[in-house]
């Protein structure tokens, strides 16, 4: 009975679900934050890749999308909610601060969030246009369909 | 319950359980804090008797770096408090030093208009943030598509400008980074035709809204002698019958010469907030149009000294002088008279204002920011016990807290 | 008169609040501490009943070493109309504290937010205010040893400050100099060099 039957690796389409319904978490810290919500309105829309909701409880979402510079004070949390996230999840750098403290090189502000948890893909900018962040969605889509994490550039 | 408390502002982990009351921690991390702010409440059910705030989830150490950084490259770090109004915060320190150096008075026309209507636009898309999110912890999320969309138009004039969206390092010591480029206009002109519809439209889902109505009215009553002893300024201030708007009471930047009422109510409840926030949007409009007015005639957009402003680019390859100037203020800049200055202005969440000090060097001394959002925020601890958190989370964004300006 | 030939006052002993430029901004008052307290009322009995700010200056170098300073705004406390609000006044009081344990009277009693300034004013500086209904740190963690505003402070922190800043290295986790690896790398070597309008290892595309 051909056209009747479709067949796939059930890998293959559970990173298909996967990639399809990527769930951020509203971890929304500091200027990119906003950037972050510009990427939900009507212009960038990034309902259309999946991202329906953003989810507030770390258990819920898949994607935590660090957006803004992380201070002393906030890191043990975001190690924390990084914690609490069930697998499989990935993490999104989203700045320069996140990255790497950005124009902030002091006392204050732990120099990448990469020193608390681990990341996927990092997003340059101060703060990055929404369409950056996009990107970077695309990216982690991309790695969650190549069944691969740990950065663009790492050994697979 | 549960492992040891780890104790960062307080016990996150513990829910307390006395009597029939609990403790929580709402935040840092919240859809509705606007931002990372911790407040431990003491409920009992669901009626909030206690409310303790914890900041200092965002602190940036901004006031330090600027310390260390030279007097224009200082601009840059300060724009990043407010994150809704970078250039606002811009304009308030580029005109404290500018009082310090002495050339206040010498600032182009043209430049003066055009800090004026992006101060204003940038007041309009600040609030399009404030009534989208405070839309969506009621539950009303359409507004957040409607009024981001308004903000998009205003980013794009912002980009267009500046160069960036958001912190484009647009307003400097002396001027302006550069003209207007072609199509700025007519790209302002198009939202200004565009924007009364869009408020009409704002107002007709939101304003007489029964749901909207009921949460906010009589909800986080400020009296007027309560809001001046707890430092409220702007639309907090405003809602509860003090009209005190630094644009009238102390005007800079020629704010004089434009025509605009400041909205006030007595109430002094939410909706009484967001009713002289959205009176704010048409008032700010207001004066971007006859900002426009003055715009067509080109004109100068820098002071015209070389110690202090760059030489246009071109002249750098053709002169020598250019070259040098260049070269000197890019590697030490340039010194400002030693005195200490307060500057303010009216930002969308209140009196925003720099205590800036100078020794003579090429870098501030200190530049102490009064933080407007600090100090409206620190109400919350007055209006909350005794009300239900739904009520806490409209009194929040009501407040319109920004918290790269409360921690700094 | 800018110009760089300004003499910078850096490492003299002169006080830039000394200096008076021609700005008219505010009042300024300068009291001493023991006078501190009673000046702020005065002034709150006298109309100035919005206490604006409270700010702190670290004048290492000078004695008093802090200045800390209090901007008020005479506003009326009941209903008003613009005209009616005027011209407020401002006034900015300057008080120099100094000494191994710098400490100063608190103006919570006055107004009650000066509640976080003081704490941010104790977290940063150092200079308690007695008499403060919880004086604890507002910004930095509640362990953290130091008072990162003065002068003395480090600006990257005490444990960062001997290493020096990074040059630019490449943020990944394989040692610098591999070669990109993966599907998903290679893609994007590809389209990149397409877009250059190089050659393509699979002899795709041609160089310009």
């Amino acid at each position: 009975m051909p056209g009747e039957f479709m067949l796939a690796k059930i890998d293959d389409v559970a990173r298909w679900a996967q990639s399809s319904s990527v769930w951020p978490l509203t971890m929304g810290l500091a200027c990119c934050a906003i950037e972050m919500m510009s990427v939900t309105n009507s212009t960038y829309d990034i309902a259309r890749f999946g991202s329906e909701v953003f989810r507030a409880s770390p258990r819920q979402a898949d994607l935590m999308i660090v957006s803004g510079r992380v201070a002393q004070k906030m890191g043990p949390i975001i190690k924390r909610l990084y914690d609490q996230m069930a697998d499989p999840k990935w993490v999104i750098s989203m700045g320069a601060c996140a990255s790497s403290g950005g124009v902030f090189d002091n006392y204050a502000i732990v120099q990448g969030v990469d020193t608390i948890v681990p990341v996927d893909v990092y997003v340059p900018g101060c703060p990055p246009t929404p369409d950056g962040l996009l990107y970077a969605v695309n990216l982690i889509q991309q790695q969650i369909r190549q069944g691969g994490r740990g950065g663009i550039l790492a050994k697979a | 319950m549960s492992a040891a408390p780890t104790v960062i502002g307080t016990p996150l982990d513990v829910v307390d359980v006395k009597g029939n009351s609990m403790t929580l921690s709402m935040g840092p991390q919240h859809p509705s804090t606007h931002g990372v702010l911790q407040v431990v409440v003491e409920v009992s059910g669901e009626i909030v008797e206690k409310a303790e705030m914890e900041i200092g989830y965002l602190h940036t150490g901004i006031e330090k770096s600027a310390e260390n950084l030279f007097w224009t490259q200082a601009a840059t770090v300060i724009e990043r408090m407010d994150y809704l109004n970078p250039l606002g915060n811009a304009l308030c320190y580029v005109m404290a030093v500018e009082k310090l150096l002495g050339v206040a008075d010498h600032i182009p026309e043209r430049a003066r208009a055009i800090r004026v209507l992006l101060a204003e636009l940038s007041r309009i898309a600040s609030h399009c943030v404030w009534l989208g999110t405070g839309g969506i912890d009621l539950g009303a999320i359409s507004t957040f598509f409607y009024t981001f969309d308004v903000r998009e138009d205003i980013l794009d004039l912002l980009e267009q400008s500046g160069g960036a969206r958001m912190h484009p390092n647009y307003i400097r010591i002396g001027g302006l980074n550069g003209d207007l480029p072609a199509g700025f206009l007519h790209r302002l002109d198009a939202l200004i035709a565009k924007f009364p519809q869009r408020m009409r439209e704002l107002r007709a889902l939101l304003q007489n809204n029964p749901i909207l109505r009921d949460r906010m009215i009589d909800v986080g009553i400020v009296s007027g002698a309560d809001a001046v002893a707890w430092g409220l300024t702007g639309p907090s201030l405003r809602a509860s019958g003090i009209a005190y708007d630094v644009r009238k009471a102390f005007p800079y930047c020629g704010y004089e010469r434009y025509e605009f009422d400041v909205p006030t109510r007595d109430d002094g409840d939410a909706y009484a907030r967001f009713l002289v926030r959205l009176d704010e949007m048409d008032e700010a409009m207001r004066i971007v149009s006859q900002v426009r007015k003055e715009l067509d005639a080109p004109g100068p957009i820098m002071i015209a000294d070389p110690k202090i402003a760059p030489p246009p680019k071109e002249t750098i390859a053709l002169s020598m002088e250019a070259l040098i100037h260049h070269f000197k203020l890019v590697s030490e800049s340039f010194r400002v008279p030693p005195g200490d200055v307060y500057q303010a202005i009216e930002s969308p969440r209140g009196e925003l204002g720099y205590y800036v000090v100078s020794n003579g060097d090429n870098r501030p001394y200190r530049v102490r920011t009064r933080p407007p959002s600090m100090y409206n925020l620190q109400a919350l601890k007055l209006l909350a016990p005794g009300n239900l958190i739904a009520d806490l989370v409209v009194m929040i964004g009501s407040l319109d807290p920004v918290f790269g300006e409360v921690d700094r | 008169m800018p110009s760089s030939q300004v003499p910078s006052i850096a490492g003299t002993a002169l006080d830039p609040t000394a200096v008076r430029p021609p700005i008219d901004d505010a009042e300024i008052v300068r009291v001493a501490p023991a006078k501190l307290h009673a000046k702020l009322e005065a002034l709150r009995a006298g109309g100035f009943s919005l206490l604006l700010d409270i700010g702190a200056v670290d004048y290492l170098g000078r004695d008093p070493r802090f200045d800390v300073v209090y901007h008020l705004l005479a506003l009326a406390t009941s209903p008003s109309t613009v005209a009616s609000v005027g011209v407020p006044r401002r006034v900015r009081v300057l008080c120099g504290v100094g000494g191994t344990e710098p400490a100063l009277i608190t103006a919570t009693d006055l107004w009650p937010n000066a509640d976080w300034a003081e704490r941010e004013i104790y977290d940063l500086y150092g200079i308690v205010f007695t008499g403060h209904p919880q004086l604890k740190r507002i910004q930095m963690p509640h362990d953290w040893e130091g008072h990162p505003l003065r002068k003395d402070y480090p600006l990257r922190g005490p444990a960062r400050e001997a290493t020096p800043r990074p040059a630019f290295a490449l943020k990944s986790n394989v040692p610098a100099g591999t070669p990109p690896a993966g599907n998903v790398a290679a893609a994007l070597q590809k389209r990149i060099a397409l877009a250059r309008g190089q050659r393509t290892p699979d002899g795709a595309g041609e160089k310009s």
